[in-house]
């Protein structure tokens, strides 16, 4: 059983050339025709309003969902002992740092006509400015160090386990903290009032096309990752060959 | 009250932000490509370097592990 | 439980025979107290509402200033490899290093305190003010000397550890100062500040526990 579905699941990862770039592409057309042109005007917030469509996508699968991909790889590398997962952890974190970047640039610029401000102190601004912060700190690790150490693959890993589930504490500790200060800005929560279908529908298709897109950049990353290691072996074989 | 510009900014500032995503992705398989031929390079210098060394002295006796460690490396190349 | 305290005497030792990292971080410390006092004017204003920043920072600061020479000092000598050798569990050398990393910032943040309490004419020295510096303490040493130990190992380097580190020191941070302004008269609502630094604590020691043998095991 499985045995079975492992094959299954091998056979469908070979098919991700041929699958993942064409149904990107026509899900990210879709979702741009949907947020552009067919969503309706918001009433309230206008046009700048159909930036939603890329902005929330953007945060729950782009931002949360690369930091469960980099912690589910990163477990693995520690328990596994296996550098392959390391390659899936270091392509998982360059998409979420792209993707967190994204979430508070698009929410600066859809902020500024709709609150007044490019930035507020808002609890939820504040965790992900410090969630972005912590995957930089990730990358950088990578950065400094020599990327095939396996010492410092744990090194990142530890980093990224702590730095994942320190999430829910900052998330608490910055509602409370801001709770304090006089708020010059409600933000709106999204669950707040139903969305229209139509909105909801066009959301949907975002949601899928940054998942499709999401899921492609992870792989093409890992890929380039995983080439880069076996390039690492190589050369370590051809030193030896000339060292003797 | 439509703000038209500032969604078209953010429109751009997301795909700007994957195009340069793509871009430094691009430049990292290159500088892979670049580390592959000079690890080719290497390589055809090494077995250049075997041959001369056999034809020098047919009977090689004192080098039985060199093919054997020329095999490991050639087929993931 | 032996084997820690084994492992703690024996930092313990090696702490006091080389003062000087932790010399020079309660110098450091007691510099950014002054600096502070300049900076914001402290002498001369109501300084509670600032007092509590003012500590917790200084608390962080020469904490990982003391953390980035013993992290300096690892890389150099690698005395951790020599340990992990050693028939001592993994685990006893990290809690034995926290235990010795904690009562050294303790002595600092006590120094601090008193140096306070003189400066600011404050009582700094409660009952409450003391748990809240403990218990706060114990969150951020566990988690610095995680990131300190086995970065050393991984041949990262001493700049690297505020960056990786301050982030996620935020919730403690922003509890610790907010009980510690709680604890001086200050009104900072009614959020369980105390209970956060208590789960901080709580989740940085366990989860550094169990950590640390998963990465230096075999």
């Amino acid at each position: 059983m499985t045995a079975g579905l492992a094959s299954l699941a091998a056979r469908a990862y070979g098919l991700r050339w041929r699958v993942l770039p064409p149904l990107t592409g026509v899900a990210m057309l879709a979702m741009l025709i949907g947020a552009v042109l067919a969503a309706p005007r918001e009433v309230i917030e206008g046009e700048v309003q159909r930036l939603m469509y890329i902005h929330v996508p953007s945060a729950t699968i782009g931002m949360y969902g690369s930091i469960g991909v980099v912690f589910v790889a990163s477990a693995m590398v520690l328990w596994k002992r296996d550098m392959r997962w390391d390659a899936v952890a270091r392509g998982a974190a360059t998409v979420g740092v792209l993707f967190t970047a994204l979430t508070l640039l698009t929410g600066a610029i859809w902020g500024r006509p709709v609150w007044g401000v490019y930035w507020a102190w808002d609890a939820r601004l504040t965790s992900t400015l410090v969630l972005f912060l912590i995957y930089c700190g990730y990358l950088l690790i990578r950065q400094i160090a020599d990327p095939h150490d396996e010492q410092t693959a744990r090194y990142a890993a530890v980093f990224a386990m702590i730095g994942a589930l320190d999430i829910p504490l900052i998330n608490m500790s910055v509602r409370w903290w801001n709770t304090l200060h006089p708020q010059p800005i409600v933000v709106r929560p999204l669950g707040d009032e139903a969305l229209p279908t139509e909105m909801l529908i066009v959301l949907l298709v975002g949601t899928v096309a940054i998942s499709l897109l999401v899921a492609w950049l992870i792989v093409l990353r890992t890929e380039t990752e995983l080439a880069a290691q076996r390039i690492h072996g190589l050369r370590a074989g051809v030193d030896r060959r000339e060292a003797s | 009250m439509d703000y038209l510009e500032f969604m078209f900014a953010g429109f751009a500032v997301f795909w700007a932000g994957l195009f340069v995503y793509l871009l430094m992705l691009q430049m990292r398989i290159r500088s892979l490509q670049q580390e592959v031929e000079r690890l080719e390079e290497r390589l055809a210098e090494q077995e250049a370097g075997d041959r001369r060394t056999t034809e020098a002295r047919p009977v090689a006796g004192g080098r039985p592990a060199a093919p054997a460690t020329r095999q490991s490396p050639a087929p993931r190349t | 439980m032996s084997e820690t305290m084994a492992v703690f005497r024996k930092d313990l030792r090696l702490a006091w025979r080389d003062r000087s990292a932790w010399l020079s971080a309660a110098a450091f410390a007691a510099i950014t107290v002054l600096t502070y006092s300049f900076a914001f004017d402290l002498a001369t204003q109501d300084v509670r509402p600032l007092l509590p920043g003012v500590l917790w920072t200084t608390f962080l600061f020469a904490g990982i200033l003391a953390n980035g020479q013993s992290f300096q000092r690892e890389a150099e000598q690698g005395t951790l490899d020599a340990m992990l050798l050693s028939p001592v569990s993994p685990t006893a050398i990290y809690v034995g290093k926290v235990l010795t990393n904690v009562v050294g910032l303790l002595t600092v943040e006590v120094a601090v305190l008193l140096l306070a309490t003189i400066l600011f004419g404050t009582t700094l020295l409660t009952l409450e003010l003391s748990l809240i510096v403990f218990v706060g303490t114990i969150g951020y040493v566990s988690l610095t000397t995680l990131l300190a130990t086995l970065g050393s190992r991984a041949r990262a380097r001493a700049v690297l550890l505020p960056v990786l580190a301050l982030p996620l020191l935020v919730p403690m941070l922003i509890a610790a100062v907010r009980a510690t302004g709680a604890s001086l008269g200050d009104p900072v609502g009614t959020a369980p500040w105390m209970l956060l630094l208590v789960v901080f604590a709580m989740w940085t020691s366990i989860g550094g526990a169990l950590l640390f043998p998963m990465v230096t095991e075999r």
